[in-house]
């Protein structure tokens, strides 16, 4: 390969590596890398789901009934997409089916919780505000 | 004055066959790896029909590929893998493998969540698949030298270049977050609560799904003050990458430095990025055709 091809694709792979900082677009497998680049506030929200009992107790799903994935950052990204499209209500279907296996479940919500993060991980705080998005049986799913 | 054009070190750079060789068979090795530990995530994806919306090679479309497509395509991947690390009828197999991973991991982004660390590892593969790696150490060089048929005959630079190219996607991948984090956060996210709050954060998205927090972020959030000057460092070291391009001691210091800070992000935020925490990341860094003689020497010596 000559040495201007070369110095043509060498050129062409920089561009391509930068234009994404240059119209600011995220994308795969060229990226702004945006992950953890913004300034983030103390009070956050948080999608997540739980399993409800007969008696209205919460319990605690684990990832893969959430989300059918070990990668929280997966289960979280597609629950909040899931919620911001409008489809809460089928995903919520899609874990009570996972969850239908946990003994003693009546329900599943799907959920954000809105913590003040620090307090949270230094005492245990409790959600300052919860939405529920959806909330379908598990008994009947 | 000489009509000889300048030398770049970009462009010009010679290495042999072994070094590009080597690797092929580490960033081979490790995305083959990667495909068969994540088996389970891919696979479920064949099964899935709601809330597809495509990006990288899947940009233009919004419906699912079918179910059999996608296992269509991890077999190619895991298949054209294993023949990208031995060198096997690599003029196929390494575009194959570069592509099967690239179609894979963005159909994996394509339901509401990027994974950004796989962007690099399929832009090596992109690079290594489509130069010449396999002209050493590889089935292809063994069935040529068994057919007495001569080794392709290329200048060291279409070796050394293809590394220099992995090397540049490299520190401008480092760069890029250095400067999204100036561009998106500020002087804030370096100065103000920003990186404890981004700690708690991930600890609290853990918490609420069900999973353990990472080891260190409740010392992390409880001694706060220290997180300002390491939110400076990773920013510095980000920035810093393309000093990794002048190699020798400069490179292994900001190796050092990089690796540091992503073991720091996995202790206290449970955010793990595998090519650099295994060192994949910066093996075109380096010389690594000596690495198997350095190891077999190490070994002799201890017995």
């Amino acid at each position: 390969m000559s040495r201007r091809i070369r110095i043509a694709i060498t050129i062409a792979v920089a561009l391509l590596l930068v234009a994404p900082v240059l119209v600011d677009q995220d994308g795969f497998p060229l990226s702004t890398y945006p992950m953890y680049a913004r300034t983030r506030g103390d009070v956050v929200g948080f999608v997540t789901a739980y399993g409800v009992d007969a008696s209205g107790q919460r319990h605690e799903l684990s990832l893969a009934t959430i989300g059918d994935s070990d990668d929280p950052l997966i289960v979280a990204g597609e629950l909040r997409a899931a919620i911001s499209a409008g489809r809460a209500d089928r995903r919520c279907a899609e874990i009570a089916r996972r969850a239908a296996a946990t003994a003693g479940l009546h329900s599943v919500e799907v959920v954000t919780e809105r913590y003040a993060v620090v307090d949270r991980v230094a005492s245990s705080a409790a959600p300052v505000e919860r939405t529920v998005h959806a909330s379908c049986s598990a008994e009947q799913a | 004055m000489s009509g000889r054009p300048a030398r770049l070190a970009l462009v010009d750079a010679e290495a042999p066959p072994e070094r590009l060789a080597a690797f092929r068979v580490v960033i081979g090795a490790f995305v083959v790896a990667y495909l068969l530990i994540r088996l389970p995530v891919f696979a479920q994806l064949a099964h899935r029909t709601d809330g597809f919306d495509g990006v990288g090679v899947f940009i233009a479309t919004d419906r699912p590929l079918p179910a059999a497509a996608i296992q269509m395509l991890l077999a190619i991947a895991v298949g054209a893998g294993c023949a990208f690390i031995a060198g096997w009828r690599f003029r196929l197999s390494g575009p194959l493998f570069a592509a099967a991973v690239l179609g894979l991991a963005s159909y994996r982004s394509s339901w509401g969540q990027l994974l950004h660390f796989e962007n690099l590892m399929v832009l090596y593969l992109l690079i290594v698949g489509v130069a010449p790696s396999a002209d050493a150490w590889s089935l292809d060089a063994r069935r040529r030298a068994s057919n007495e048929v001569p080794s392709p005959d290329r200048p060291p630079t279409s070796y050394g270049w293809p590394l220099r190219l992995a090397c540049l996607a490299l520190v401008l991948t480092y760069a890029i977050a250095g400067i999204a984090k100036l561009r998106y956060g500020g002087l804030e996210w370096m100065v103000g609560d920003t990186l404890r709050n981004h700690i708690a954060y991930s600890a609290v998205r853990l918490d609420v799904l069900g999973a353990d927090p990472a080891p260190l972020a409740r010392l992390a959030v409880d001694h706060a003050w220290v997180l300002p000057p390491m939110a400076v460092g990773s920013v510095l070291v980000e920035l810093a990458a393309p000093v990794a391009l002048l190699g020798g001691l400069y490179r292994s210091a900001w190796v050092a430095a990089a690796w540091l800070m992503h073991a720091s992000i996995l202790a206290t935020m449970l955010v793990g990025f595998p090519a650099p925490l295994f060192l994949v990341a910066f093996a075109p860094l380096f010389e690594l055709e000596h690495v198997p003689a350095r190891v077999t020497s190490g070994a002799r010596h201890q017995m």
